[in-house]
């Protein structure tokens, strides 16, 4: 065999149809799956993996890109008549964002199979399987669209098709709510991205991403226009506050694999119009808009977390910890921005590579924290936290992954989210040191402040998640009688906590990688910032610092050995004794709750939440010996009461006024008819 | 090649040694601010090697575990013990340059700490107590509000110093000479604050209590006993002296020794064992003038604390 053909066998494939191919594969699955509708079992193991195998040709091709270098043009669709065509670039950005979705995607998949078997699902699993396929392939053409018809066609799908899961229960009122919600805000996002393209389109005479987004297009003040209306689109995809409120019922309202990929992967597409449209589309972006991205991120990510430490159903709390992360990514955008709008290229890079890094690790942990939430709301039927309990006894395994997502979203080193977080407090080190303005210049350390805050009380947060559903002793007969999730469940979930682990101890693999991606972007200059080599990572400019997580790991490990030989003893027994229940037995009854582990910061944030809160006891013999005592905590929806509530009845008033327009009258309408021509014909001879 | 392994063989043996002196000084320090402190209420007090006895024989105890507790309570103090460890690392001592400064800096030593708290609350959930639950709660939420500030304070020093590694941040310092900013003086009373809430002293947490409703740190480790206890304490004592390390390296290295040769070694030495005891001194002081603060009232202090950090800030940047 000659050296160039065993080269040319062991290439997989083409990058170049490889993104075709997966898309053309997908078409397939759902075909078959359509065929075998009836046959739930059949239907799910060829939607779920065929999905895998799309996937991984996906991610193989974003990986040959981000290699290579290169871009991967090609063309969806052409009218040679008229010149239209829907056309897709992967490059590196593009790459970056389809690794994230495929390394999500295939042990969400994978999962998929064992958990939309559930007898709970198995009615709808070629409908789940079907969707599920159209989603990803949406998404897919999302991140690699060319031009904006073939990104307004692709996002348009994505939002319809998780609409569709979002209701899959549909004979639950909430989830329809929920689902309705979700379109009504995505389209007023959608509404303001046509908006966008449809100004830039005009101002270039074409709708291809290349000359759209080429920069400097329209004036100061449409600039700043543009911004915001693109802002307003792809933050409400994002989930930025406040533009959330559909996300915390959206999300756990899907069945959980779903939730995992909106979470992981979905929201993302959001941040990824944001870079490549805020960040690098309207030429070079101005320092109001970063110090604006700030804001919203801090915003975005100490709300986020605040509510999160109030929910206690499992799939909201995880819901609101995607807010928190949507800002943290947002903090390192801005500060990317503001640095590029004082002219520091390099600076910029850490914000930008930092945001990027965290887009990755939080798809992971996330996904990670999703799957293990499903498993335990299938093995229990509740998502009441306080309904759990124990369950690291029953599930093991769920229960060290979700433990190892925990502390990974928690930013606790050597596990990835604190990698990115590290990079993120070094994007504002650096803005502070190379900014010049004075006031501006003291954003950066509040936004350190802010990021500081947000981690420390996430990992409060999820000592609260992990510590009252898996420990100590079970709440429910249903925590009681778990059982461990199938390993077609387990495996997916194993996948992703080594991830977890591997993106938190190799930093500088992952920043060279990305280095791909930072290449297609105009004007970064990440060399000059950041030095990865394969044990760590340094920040140039005057070694600023370092960080070689693998170097701590390893004393940690030497750590805990001798913590493990100092307390371990040959020949001691381990004497088990019961718990000191005070005096009294120690039920579940006596443990603390996630309400009372959560109190001291409700009070303490009081301004926050506003919460009411009832205290009722029923007494029989004497008011300090009560039978019962009833307590009962609400905090206020603030931008649901405030915000929305008065945009809501505004809408319906305009509505209300407009039934007058409608009369239902044929004559009134044919009126309308004749004085719109009119008026039509007076304008073209006007003009004309 | 040689030289890389030389160089990481001569930082694992410094590490080894630091992390090895800093564990036995670490019960003396406790045992010494117990001892002052009850010199100020006008009592003996125990003598400086209680602190050693107290460890051997919660080491020699029966080790006894709540029939509840599953893995996690085990490995909770272990991941205490060894994060607090691979923090010491981190930091310098007697020489400028912490043994593995080439894992990282301020940062990392931070989520390091953050990191042993974390195991440390998880597990306090393990045993269905109301007290750990309790502990691990009120732990958890002071740490919270108590990051913030802390990370601006040792952004204010490492960005004077240019230098967020703890070790380049020291010599920066020295190289510098003696100098001072006012800014020092306002970062230093807020970290104080800092180390007096993460350390669990009074005005924030009482060490000596078992009150139910006033402990933190207590409450959180109230079920542990015999060497499980014996690593938690050890632990705390070793955090303690780490915190009062940093506060010395961050604002007065002066001594800290540049060179190998005995001489500075033993200057070091004393430097370091002096400026710690007078932090120590400041602490005590702290703890017998002041009365714990309700739980409610410590976001008050921490406030002040961020306050000062971000006024240091302010001023020295502005």
């Amino acid at each position: 065999m000659r050296r160039g053909e065993w080269n040319r066998r062991m290439t997989p494939f083409d990058p170049a149809v490889g993104l075709l191919t997966a898309l053309a594969l997908r078409t397939g699955i759902i075909a078959v799956t359509l065929l075998a509708w009836r046959r739930s079992s059949v239907a799910r193991s060829v939607a779920f993996l065929g999905s895998t195998i799309a996937s991984v040709m996906t991610g193989l091709t974003a990986a040959t890109v981000l290699r290579a270098s290169s871009s991967v043009h090609g063309v969806l669709l052409m009218h040679r008549a008229s010149g239209f065509s829907l056309s897709y670039t992967v490059d590196g950005l593009s790459a970056w964002f389809l690794i994230v979705l495929s390394v999500v995607a295939v042990p969400i998949a994978l999962f998929s199979i064992g958990y939309v078997g559930h007898p709970h699902f198995a009615r709808r699993s070629a409908f789940v399987g079907i969707v599920f396929n159209v989603l990803v392939g949406a998404v897919e053409l999302v991140f690699a669209a060319a031009d904006a018809i073939t990104f307004l066609f692709a996002w348009e799908l994505m939002t319809l098709t998780t609409a569709a899961l979002v209701a899959t229960e549909h004979e639950e009122r909430v989830n329809r709510r929920a689902a309705y919600q979700y379109l009504v805000m995505s389209h007023v996002g959608t509404g303001c991205l046509m908006a966008g393209f449809l100004i830039l389109a005009a101002a270039s005479g074409s709708v291809s991403f290349s000359a759209l987004l080429a920069g400097d297009l329209v004036s100061a003040p449409a600039r700043d226009a543009l911004f915001a209306l693109f802002f307003l689109g792809f933050g409400v995809k994002a989930g930025v506050i406040p533009l959330h409120v559909w996300l915390p019922e959206a999300h756990p309202a899907a069945p959980t694999s779903i939730s995992a990929l909106m979470s992981g992967v979905l929201i993302k597409a959001g941040i990824y119009g944001l870079v490549r449209v805020c960040a690098f589309g309207l030429g070079t972006p101005r320092l109001s808009w970063g110090v604006f991205v700030v804001a919203s991120g801090g915003l975005s990510a100490v709300l986020g977390v605040l509510y999160a430490l109030m929910q206690h159903d499992l799939k909201r709390l995880l819901a609101y910890h995607s807010i928190e992360n949507i800002g943290i990514i947002l903090l390192g955008l801005g500060a990317g921005m503001m640095s590029l709008a004082y002219g520091r290229r390099d600076v910029a890079s850490i914000g930008i590579v930092a945001s990027l890094y965290h887009v990755l690790n939080h798809a992971v942990f996330k996904g990670l924290l999703f799957l293990g939430a499903g498993g335990v709301v299938m093995a229990t039927g509740t998502r009441q936290i306080e309904q759990f309990g124990g369950l690291l006894r029953r599930m093991p395994w769920t229960g060290l992954f979700f433990l190892v997502g925990a502390m990974a979203i928690s930013g606790l080193p050597p596990l990835n989210g604190f990698a990115s977080e590290w990079l993120t407090f070094q994007a504002f080190l650096f803005g502070f040191r190379s900014s010049a303005e004075p006031l501006v210049h003291l954003l950066f350390p509040i936004g350190g402040a802010l990021l500081a805050l947000t981690t420390a009380l996430a990992a409060a947060c999820f000592v609260k998640a992990f510590g009252i559903s898996f420990l100590a002793l079970p709440r429910s007969r249903a925590a009681a009688d778990a059982q461990e999730s199938p390993a077609v469940m387990l495996v997916p979930q194993a996948f992703l906590a080594a991830l977890c682990v591997g993106l938190g101890l190799f930093p500088g693999v992952v920043v060279r990688v990305l280095g791909g991606a930072m290449a297609t972007l105009p004007g970064l200059q990440p060399q000059a910032a950041i030095a990865a080599d394969s044990l760590g990572l340094a920040l140039g400019l005057g070694s600023f610092d370092h960080v070689a997580p693998v170097v701590l790991g390893a004393a940690m490990l030497g750590g805990f050995a001798v913590a493990t030989w100092v307390t371990m003893r040959a020949g001691a027994v381990v004497r088990r004794v019961p718990t000191w229940g005070c005096g009294g037995e120690l039920t579940a009854r006596t443990e603390y709750t996630a309400t009372a582990f959560s109190k001291p910061l409700m009070m303490i944030f009081r301004a926050v939440y506003r919460p009411t809160r009832e205290v009722e006891a029923l007494a029989e013999v004497s008011p300090y010996f009560p039978r019962e005592v009833r307590y009962r905590a609400e905090i206020e929806p603030t931008f649901e009461r405030y915000v929305y509530g008065p945009l809501l009845r505004a809408v319906l008033r305009m509505a209300e006024g407009m039934k007058v327009l409608q009369a239902g009258s044929l004559h009134t309408y044919l009126a309308y008819v004749i004085v719109l021509v009119v008026t039509l014909v007076l304008m073209v001879w006007w003009r004309g | 090649m040689t030289l890389m392994i030389h160089d990481a063989l001569a930082a694992t043996i410094m590490a080894l040694l630091q992390t090895a002196g800093l564990l036995a000084a670490a019960p003396l320090l406790r045992a010494a601010i117990k001892k002052m402190k009850a010199r100020l209420q006008n009592r003996q007090g125990p003598p400086l090697r209680q602190g050693y006895y107290d460890l051997a024989k919660l080491l020699r105890k029966e080790p006894i575990r709540s029939e509840t507790a599953s893995w996690v309570y085990v490995a909770g103090p272990r991941v205490y013990f060894a994060a607090a460890v691979a923090a010491t690392t981190l930091v310098p001592v007697l020489f400028a340059a912490a043994p593995l400064e080439a894992a990282g800096g301020i940062l990392l030593l931070v989520g390091t700490l953050a990191l042993g708290r974390f195991a440390l609350a998880t597990a306090a959930l393990d045993t269905g107590s109301p007290f750990g639950g309790m502990g691990a709660s009120r732990d958890m939420t002071i740490a919270a509000l108590a990051e913030p500030a802390l990370m601006l304070g040792l952004f204010t020093s490492a960005l004077a110093a240019g230098s967020l590694n703890l070790g380049a941040l020291v010599r920066s310092v020295l190289q510098r000479g003696p100098s001072f900013h006012p800014s020092d003086l306002l970062a230093f009373a807020g970290l104080f604050i800092i180390v007096i809430a993460e350390t669990g002293r009074i005005p924030v947490d009482n060490p000596a209590t078992h009150l139910e409703l006033t402990m933190i740190h207590e409450a959180m480790v109230l079920e542990y006993a015999g060497p499980d206890l014996a690593l938690v304490e050890w632990t705390s004592a070793l955090k303690e002296l780490l915190y009062l390390t940093l506060l010395v390296d961050l604002f007065i290295p002066v001594g800290i020794a540049t060179s190998a040769a005995p001489g500075a070694i033993l200057v070091s030495l004393l430097a370091w064992a002096g400026k710690v005891f007078m932090l120590a001194i400041a602490v005590t002081l702290a703890e017998s003038t002041n009365a714990k603060l309700r739980l409610f009232r410590v976001p008050e202090l921490v406030s002040v604390s961020l306050g000062l950090a971000f006024l240091a800030l302010a001023i020295r940047f502005l």
